[in-house]
């Protein structure tokens, strides 16, 4: 795990509504990060607010050794980053967490955001270019202003699919609909990757036990370290040889989990334990 | 310049302790910092069996502090001992467990496996956590309950046995003589301030737990009064806690009376912040003159006290 970095703000970009485009220099960082990942980060030295704040790595550039957050102002932690000037510093820990796992040869990664969750996407779509990889990134919020990336998402081999559901822009209605259109298509094999608010990502999982696929999401609970120390960030996660969930840190074993080992809301065991205990619907 | 400092026939090397709860078991912070240039570290606490802890939300943020009801999740003493006290007890630093019991027993019992187990220097005994339904509080509010659970930890263990008492208490002092008179070696005081914070929208807790407990820079003028009072309530020595996240805020604990301190919620701030603060200690005495950490502890003028100048009121 990373020491503390001072790193300092080298491009800033408002785009639409509550939202920065932050850029951030620092080579381990830029050099390390992979999409999933994330980092704690204050802006400056102020004493408030006291904690460091989670934000998911967004895009790096490592020739130029910086990186990318996507911020959505909701409060003083983020207000505080979209304040800072080109030249300023923040404090960042990074990067942290397990990132999302490699999709398997021949298979297509379906990649669905909900709102702020697109952030690993757009690294998560880099990595594909790279790799040579497919993919599909499906972005989902209530009306277009909950998309201000759309723009920002192009020059990957990613092909993208919005939708939101006043219909303002993109398929009308909630993201898993263009999804299961996907995969009713006859898309080959596919393991999902999902990161967004908690509803979308259970359903998400939902969709993906429902057709035997893979499922990888990104959980975003309050962290107070991001270290694995604080035990604030822990989430119920149950393995198929276990009896009972057990809580596990976001922050260290995530934020990224098998959405099949998550204990969601309303559900008396995983998916995990479901499968192996034989009583699947 | 001597930053080292004894408390209870233990040695460290300096006199920033890493507070439990908030360091983890030590090991999260391998890779990030030298351990060993520690005074101590304090475990997170610790029962025989493991623990699940609180469903969530478990912590969130005040004005200047952190509100949380963890409710002691942790792996149990004897996987401490087995697993990780190996990994760390080749770290030069002063190795002291967090002990925590739902029954007086349970408390001698968790003192038992540490006073076998190679590589503890000394206990803990955490009579103060707001956040348990059983044991913590229950025992720390409560000199009788107080001095039984000491007492008991001290018949089962040679080594300094140090419990850290409770903030939510009308008195302070007295808290802090049963345990002296059940025979502990310092005190650690203090653990976090119970709260409650409210979703306004909800009209429900913010955490699942309901109360919690307030740590941070929000609780430090309590916390040095009430380390403050205890230090001269009792002989033995007491390590403050709260509120520490600068060499200016551990020196209000110096001068108020605590030969050492331990640091918290400042360890998630900044995971960098004793060495800050150690750096800061030695430039402060360095500019007052002094080579000795020591010269600092119990200095404070009190209006109306006997200061340490031995006049009624200093001048
Ligand atoms: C792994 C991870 C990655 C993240 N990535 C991004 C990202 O790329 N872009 C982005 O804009 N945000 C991201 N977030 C969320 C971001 O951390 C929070 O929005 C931020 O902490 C809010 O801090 P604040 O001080 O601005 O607001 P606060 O005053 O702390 O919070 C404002 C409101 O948001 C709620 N809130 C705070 N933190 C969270 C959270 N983690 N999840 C849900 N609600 C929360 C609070 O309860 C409050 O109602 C991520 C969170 C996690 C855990
Ligand atoms: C998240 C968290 C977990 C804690 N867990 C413990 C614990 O297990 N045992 C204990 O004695 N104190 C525990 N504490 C209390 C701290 O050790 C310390 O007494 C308190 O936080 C005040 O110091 P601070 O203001 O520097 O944080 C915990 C505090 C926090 C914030
Ligand atoms: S955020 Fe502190 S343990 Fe995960």
């Amino acid at each position: 795990m990373p020491a503390n970095r001072i790193v300092p703000l080298v491009a800033r970009e408002g785009l639409r509504g509550p939202y920065w485009l932050l850029t951030f220099r620092h080579p381990e960082i830029a050099r390390d990060a992979r999409a999933g990942q994330f980092v704690m980060i204050k802006a400056g030295t102020s004493a408030e607010p006291p904690l460091r704040r989670p934000f998911s790595i967004m895009a790096t550039d490592p020739g130029a050794e910086t990186f990318t957050l996507f911020v959505k102002e909701v409060g003083p932690g983020s207000r505080a980053l979209g304040r800072l000037a080109p030249g300023e510093v923040a404090q960042c820990l990074g990067p942290l967490g397990r990132p999302f796992s490699t999709p398997p040869a021949g298979t297509e990664a379906l990649l669905v955001a909900g709102g702020y969750g697109v952030a690993p996407f757009r690294l998560f779509a880099e990595e594909l270019k790279r790799s040579g990889g497919r993919g599909r990134l499906f972005y989902g919020g209530r009306t277009s202003d909950d998309l201000p990336l759309l723009e920002h998402l192009g020059g990957t081999s990613t092909p993208l699919v919005p939708a939101t559901e006043d219909g303002s822009v993109g398929h009308h209605g909630q993201v898993t609909a263009p999804l299961e259109e996907w995969l009713d298509s006859g898309a080959g094999p596919a393991r999902l990757y999902a990161c967004g608010p908690e509803a979308m990502l259970h359903a998400v999982a939902r969709v993906a036990e429902a057709r035997g696929l893979a499922a990888e999401v990104s959980l975003d609970p309050w962290m107070g370290c991001g270290i694995g120390t604080c035990l604030g960030c822990v989430v119920k996660v149950q393995n198929t040889d276990e009896t009972r969930a057990s809580y596990r840190c976001a922050c260290t074993e995530g934020p990224v989990f098998d959405a099949a080992r998550v204990r969601w809301p309303g559900e008396e065991v995983s998916r995990a334990r479901r499968e192996r205990a034989g009583f699947m619907a | 310049m001597n930053l080292a400092v004894e408390i209870a026939g233990l040695r460290f090397k300096n006199p920033l302790i890493a507070a439990s709860g908030t360091f983890g078991y030590g090991v999260e912070y391998e890779d990030v910092l030298d351990l060993s240039r520690l005074g101590g570290i304090v475990s997170k606490g610790l029962y025989m069996e493991p623990r699940d802890g609180n469903p969530t939300p478990r912590i969130t943020e005040t004005p200047s502090g952190l509100l949380n009801a963890i409710g002691l999740q942790g792996i149990g003493i004897r996987a401490f001992v087995r697993d990780v006290l190996p990994r760390i007890a080749r770290y030069d630093t002063v190795h002291l467990v967090n002990i925590c019991g739902d029954t007086v027993e349970e408390y001698a019992e968790v003192a038992r496996v540490c006073d076998g187990a190679e590589g503890i220097a000394g206990i803990e005994v955490n009579i103060s956590c707001p956040n348990v339904k059983k044991g913590g509080l229950a025992f720390g509010g409560d000199p009788r309950m107080t001095h039984e659970v000491v007492a008991a930890v001290r018949k089962v263990t040679r080594r300094p046995v140090i419990p850290k008492l409770s903030p939510n208490v009308a008195d302070i002092a007295v808290l802090a003589r049963a345990a002296e008179e059940a025979g502990a070696d310092a005190l650690s005081c203090i653990n976090t301030l119970l709260g409650l914070a409210v979703d306004v929208e909800t009209r429900r807790p913010k955490l699942a737990f309901g109360t919690g407990g307030l740590s941070g820079p929000a609780i430090r003028p309590v916390a040095v009064r009430m380390a403050w009072q205890a230090a001269r309530a009792v002989k033995i020595p007491v390590i403050g806690i709260g509120g520490i996240s600068s060499a200016s805020d551990a020196l209000e604990f110096l001068i108020a009376g605590c030969p050492a301190v331990q640091i918290g919620t400042a360890n998630f701030v900044d995971p960098g912040v004793h060495e800050r603060i150690l750096a800061d200690l030695a430039t402060w005495l360095e500019q007052h003159g002094l080579d000795d950490i020591g010269a600092v502890v119990g200095t404070l003028e009190y209006p109306g006290l006997p200061g340490p100048c031995g006049t009624e009121v200093c001048p």
